[in-house]
């Protein structure tokens, strides 16, 4: 089975993500009716035993969270959407957007936006693909992780394909970072790599 | 007379995409650039009528070409063709001078009302 | 689709909830499972809103997740772990759970119809068995964590909680300048007692003798185990002369009355060596429970049956038996 994708497929994937993130971020910030701005991200193809190590230095020195969330869609499209979260930042996009600081609402808020955000995110790479996915609740995997790397390797395991995502967005004033990670088996990845193709044939 | 068109974006589907999303009867010669750099290159050695230019690109981004524009006083109409639709994004190319912001995907009806307002088909 | 049929008795069947409203978040469908459950008929309340017909939801929240739903298209969620319940409903299990309502995860759907008006779908999945493991689990661990702290014959806190306790208390001490004692006691002449009136006289005593000292401390004392008839006591907040007190109370409360152990009366007294923390530093703990020894020591040699306190010449007196 081959993962390897092609120039042509790899462009074509970014440029999608890049739409559908665009798409995310115009929805969130008329959700949360303040200004959010997220920059187009840098995405990357990763193979899976690759992620932790790539994870090590911004997380290292600091407490995380990890919310992950399942979807399924047509054409055998599936996978895995991790976001990550330097707990600091969680605290303050808590505040700023009104949640009550107790450790329950700060975990539904974490929740909240993960959710939000990978669910829009999706949804516009879906609809460009005329797709359409279904989600599973949003887990929290860790949410006073220290070590990141082991967090990810033990879910990692499981999957073929990593395509990293790496969002930065600003709030009101502030900047924050989180990344966000989707975990792809090997044969959903043949999959999406049918899916490229069918898309790069169109044009 | 065909007219010179430049597509600039640093995505070959994008570019493909902008083209496809031209109606048939768009007499045009196109010419494509992946990145700012080239966009400026080709804008300064030859006449251009209209630019289809990404925001987001390597080595120079579409904001840096519409300064570029601007400064150089080079005469081209601008549409902007990006991901990023925030407003604040949008309000500042209009102000750099852009004739348009089209929010990809690219909605070929939108681009065709958008052509006829300016007179170019 | 030739399959319509199906949906209408599969959404009646259906072992979980499905509420339906529109974005005026009035009800527009509820299913068998959520009209039986909450005791409403959708004939009734059809058209009222949500908040009227449950009026303990929690209303501030639910539009919050609503909005969300309707303005991005795309699915919101709530954990039993999260919160426990939306909606108040009795849960099938009343014999095996400690709470009385049925804990719930929801998903809520964005919902379009031909027409293209908007709706939001509630579906309440019932996690009530996840909810009692959980607490189940819980409350293993806690058991668990006791057990690792505590002696199991006397049900004083083990020695290696209870220096950790006294380490922490030491450092909390020296950090803000307040007073700590220490004593430390034994049984006197344990082994006699043990050969006497066998093991489990011996360790009848032990727990009778834990019991009396227990009832006479603060919550805020930690009392261990230290070694086999031998037990620690950090005083909080306490200086020498309030430990002397405490000590000597702990002595009468022994000696004045005899154990009964299979119908025999069993004297037994306790030696008690007292000391006050005046040390700094890291070791500041091993120190304060040598001190506390010697004292106890001299307590033994003087006699037993006594508190002695320690005093700054007996280190000096330690050292010099130590050289000799």
């Amino acid at each position: 089975m081959s993962t390897a994708f092609s120039e042509e497929q790899r462009d074509c994937l970014q440029e999608l993500i890049n739409v559908a993130m665009g798409l995310a971020s115009d929805k969130l910030a008329r959700f949360l009716n303040t200004f959010v701005h997220l920059q187009v991200p840098a995405i990357e193809l990763v193979n899976s035993v690759q992620i932790p190590a790539q994870f090590e230095a911004r997380y290292s020195h600091t407490e995380a969270a990890l919310i992950s969330q399942g979807f399924l869609g047509n054409d055998g499209l599936r996978g895995e959407a991790i976001v990550l979260y330097q707990l600091d930042n969680a605290h303050r996009i808590a505040a700023l957007l009104g949640y009550d600081t107790d450790s329950a609402s700060e975990l539904e808020m974490l929740t909240d936006i993960s959710s939000i955000l990978t669910t829009t995110f999706l949804n516009g790479l879906a609809d460009q693909i005329d797709n359409s996915l279904s989600y599973s609740a949003p887990r929290v995997l860790s949410s006073r992780q220290n070590n990141v790397p082991e967090a990810l390797q033990e879910t990692a395991v499981h999957w073929e394909l990593a395509l990293k995502v790496d969002i930065s967005y600003q709030l009101v004033d502030h900047s924050f970072n989180c990344d966000m990670l989707l975990l792809i088996p090997g044969e959903a990845v043949l999959n999406i790599q049918q899916i490229l193709d069918r898309i790069l044939e169109e044009y | 007379m065909a007219l010179p068109v430049l597509i600039c974006d640093d995505s070959l589907l994008a570019r493909k995409q902008v083209r496809k999303s031209l109606p048939e009867s768009f007499d045009a010669e196109f010419l494509t650039a992946g990145n700012g750099v080239e966009a400026l290159a080709i804008l300064r050695s030859q006449e251009i009528g209209l630019v289809f230019l990404d925001l987001t690109m390597p080595e120079l981004d579409g904001i840096g070409v519409l300064e570029a524009i601007k400064q150089d006083g080079l005469d081209c109409f601008v549409i902007v063709i990006s991901a990023d639709i925030q407003p604040e994004m949008q309000k500042r190319v209009t102000e750099l001078g852009a004739l348009a912001f089209i929010h990809k995907p690219v909605n070929p009806e939108k681009l065709v009302v958008i052509l006829k307002q300016y007179g170019l088909i | 689709m030739s399959e319509d049929w199906l949906t209408g008795p599969v959404l009646e069947q259906l072992n979980s909830g499905v509420l339906v409203v529109d974005e005026q978040f009035q009800l527009v469908y509820l299913n068998s499972f959520l009209q039986r459950h909450s005791c409403v008929q959708l004939s009734e309340v059809k058209g009222k809103s949500l908040f009227q017909v449950f009026n303990d939801l929690p209303e501030a929240w639910l539009r919050r997740k609503f909005a969300s739903v309707l303005e991005l298209q795309s699915p919101s969620f709530s954990s039993w772990e999260q919160r426990q319940y939306i909606i108040k409903l009795p849960h099938l299990r009343p014999a095996t759970s400690s709470s009385q309502y049925m804990a719930q995860n929801c998903t809520m759907l964005p919902l379009k119809d031909p027409g293209g008006r908007l709706y939001v779908c509630l579906l309440i999945e019932d996690a009530t068995d996840a909810f009692v493991y959980q607490q189940h689990l819980q409350s293993t661990l806690q058991k668990l964590e006791l057990s690792n702290r505590i002696d199991g014959l006397t049900q004083a806190l083990n020695r290696r909680y209870w220096e950790e306790q006294l380490k922490l208390e030491v450092q909390r001490a020296q950090r803000y300048k307040q007073p700590l004692s220490l004593l430390l006691f034994d049984l006197d002449k344990f082994k006699q007692l043990n050969d006497q009136y066998g093991h489990l006289g011996g360790d009848s005593v032990l727990i009778e003798l834990t019991a009396r000292v227990r009832a006479l401390l603060r919550d805020t004392d930690w009392f261990g185990r230290y070694g086999g008839e031998e037990f620690g006591i950090v005083l909080t907040n306490t200086g020498l002369a309030g430990a002397i007190e405490v000590a000597e109370r702990i002595r009468l409360a022994v000696s004045n009355t005899a154990v009964t152990f299979h119908e025999q009366s069993i004297p037994t007294s306790v030696s008690i060596g007292a000391a006050q923390l005046y040390i700094e530093g890291d070791r500041a703990h091993e120190v304060l429970i040598g001190q506390a020894d010697i004292a106890l020591y001299n307590a033994k040699r003087e006699g037993r049956n006594r508190v002695v306190a320690f005093s700054e010449g007996e280190t000096e007196f330690l050292l010099r038996t130590q050289q000799a």
